[in-house]
């Protein structure tokens, strides 16, 4: 029964999402490709969060993907479509190697760690002027697929699903026993076997991978970036928060929080210009005051209540 | 035959020497108890062998191998498994989980297999209702999970670090029995860290005495517990 009524529920939203093209204009198709660019931001963001880890870098290694992808197919001449997976691998390996050594700071030492990093890649790239273009950016000779609305919302959506499949794959192998293991007892994990300093690897360089992609998808679809684009804090903040307000720790949260906040926010930001920051702000306080465990636990909550009720009235 | 000894192992927080030139072996198959007063180095001494903490000097071999700075989570793979003294349960997965986490890591088994002798081991010690989140357990439901996790890594050495502090004498007296009967069907090593004597006297084959650090006695519980020193050291003016 559990088992229909979801498959039910991904079946529609596969028409939903596949029928957006068809109805919907240019405009409301790049509000849909900027709602799934930070559901796949959120999801990533989770899906590290879920060994403890709470990363600020976001943006560091989506601006990174932006940035290899763009001078990639800039510099070297590279097929944009190939460039996306280049700066997918590009981020990946950065991630490999910077893990080495981030990877041994936990809790806030390692949050500041990658906002550090952030701002690192921000201001290199701000100052390798003959090469990156320093603070006016980069702009790109094509659009990928000439600009085509509805192909762009098609490259978007495979980024997102691809991330979605592998936080589905990392919820349902034995990286979901490895990864909270480490987030509830890293002593109850070591003596159990499990290769802490492994795991975190992986789920790091996985998640950043996803990010490199989701920003080289992003900028091959505009065509420009620059620092201050690419590196925007709203790409580590937005998809933070929306985790947050769907519920943590797992695929299904984010993505319900990405599609309420990311529809409030495009609302609100024509209704009061920068003014949605604000109300941004308020959301985040009000539901980690209210609702530590977001939407998502809240239902469960409220699921487990009505059985509890319904086993009393038997 | 042997399987785990240690050579002369010490380890000083900088003033404090909490293990001090400990020589010791475990033999295949036996129970082994370790007791000694409040601040013996009892727990250090198991962190020491199973990889929490790394010794300032002496050697850890274990069938033969050196794995004296070996981390833990290798040495859990080797076979050497432990519970600890205050709990540790993994509160975010399910009880089945938590077991199987051993298995998973330790044995390299398949979600499935894993979950297959998770269930096994979890019937042997009668823990049920194995999806219930840890938060729903009892204290004794709390520490057999966690020697149900330990037994699920396999181990050929297997310590128990006070599992029974917390437990009345009937839930102590099951915990002996189901432990007394898996070392024997699997050959293993227990060594037990307990301050009931009565424990120590039922279950173990041998007992180790420590205190500040050093071993001071070593033989059958009889013999142990009349030793003038164990006497003094440990049992006090209550001997």
């Amino acid at each position: 029964m559990k088992l229909k009524s979801s498959y039910i529920a991904v079946a529609l939203a596969a028409v939903v999402v596949l029928a957006f093209p068809a109805f919907l204009g240019a405009y409301y198709l790049n509000v849909a490709r900027s709602v799934m660019t930070y559901m796949a931001l959120a999801i990533s963001w989770d899906m590290l969060l879920r060994s403890g880890q709470i990363s600020f870098g976001i943006a560091g290694l989506f601006g990174l993907g932006s940035y290899a992808s763009a001078l990639a197919v800039l510099r070297g001449g590279m097929d944009p479509f190939a460039s996306i997976i280049f700066a997918a691998v590009f981020a990946g390996l950065m991630a490999f190697a910077l893990g080495f050594v981030i990877l041994r700071l936990r809790s806030m030492y390692f949050s500041i760690t990658t906002l550090a990093l952030m701002e690192i890649f921000r201001i290199v790239m701000h100052n390798l002027h003959d090469f990156s273009g320093g603070p006016e950016g980069v702009v790109l000779p094509v659009v990928i697929f000439n600009g085509d609305a509805p192909a762009l919302y098609w490259l978007c959506l495979a980024g997102l699903i691809i991330t979605i499949g592998v936080s589905w794959y990392f919820e349902k192998s034995k990286m979901h026993l490895a990864l909270t293991a480490i987030r509830n007892d890293e002593t109850s994990a070591r003596s159990n076997g499990v290769d802490i300093f492994k795991y975190l690897l992986i789920a790091f360089v996985v998640t950043s991978t996803l990010q490199g992609m989701m920003g080289a998808i992003q900028v091959q679809s505009y065509g420009f970036t620059a620092p201050e684009t690419a590196f925007d804090a709203n790409f580590t903040l937005l998809p933070l928060a929306m985790a947050l307000l769907g519920g943590i720790h797992s695929t299904i949260g984010p993505m319900a929080g990405a599609i309420l906040l990311g529809i409030a926010s495009e609302w609100l930001k024509l209704q009061i210009p920068y003014g949605h920051l604000i109300v941004y702000g308020v959301i985040i306080i009000l539901v980690i005051l209210f609702m530590p465990q977001g939407l998502l636990g809240m239902a469960r909550k409220m699921i487990r209540a009505g059985r509890k009720a319904g086993a009393t009235h038997e | 035959m042997s399987k785990l000894t240690t050579t002369d192992l010490t380890k000083r927080f900088s003033g404090l020497v909490a293990v001090n030139d400990v020589t010791f072996n475990m033999e295949e198959g036996e129970i082994l108890g370790i007791i000694g007063p409040n601040g013996a180095g009892k727990t250090t001494f198991i962190h020491l062998v199973s990889g929490i903490l790394m010794p300032s000097s002496g050697t850890i071999t274990f069938k033969g191998k050196d794995i004296t700075y070996a981390p833990a989570h290798v040495r859990s793979r080797m076979g050497i498994a432990r519970t600890y003294q205050l709990i540790h349960p993994l509160e975010n997965l399910k009880v089945i989980e938590n077991v199987m986490v051993g298995a998973v890591f330790s044995k390299d088994k398949s979600l499935k297999e894993a979950r297959k002798s998770a269930e096994a081991i979890c019937a042997e010690l009668e823990l049920g209702r194995l999806e219930r989140d840890t938060a729903q357990l009892s204290i004794l439901e709390i520490k057999k999970m966690e020697i149900a996790r330990a037994l699920a890594n396999e181990p050929e050495v297997l310590f128990l670090d006070e599992v029974m502090a917390g437990l009345n004498s009937d839930e102590t007296k099951q915990i002996i029995a189901t432990v007394q009967r898996i070392a024997k069907e699997r050959k293993m090593a227990v060594g037990v860290v307990e301050h009931v004597m009565g424990v120590i006297r039922e279950l173990t084959h041998r007992v180790i005495v420590l205190e500040a650090g050093e071993l001071i006695a070593e033989g059958t519980y009889e013999t142990v517990s009349k030793n003038p020193r164990v006497v003094e050291a440990y049992l006090g003016g209550a001997a």
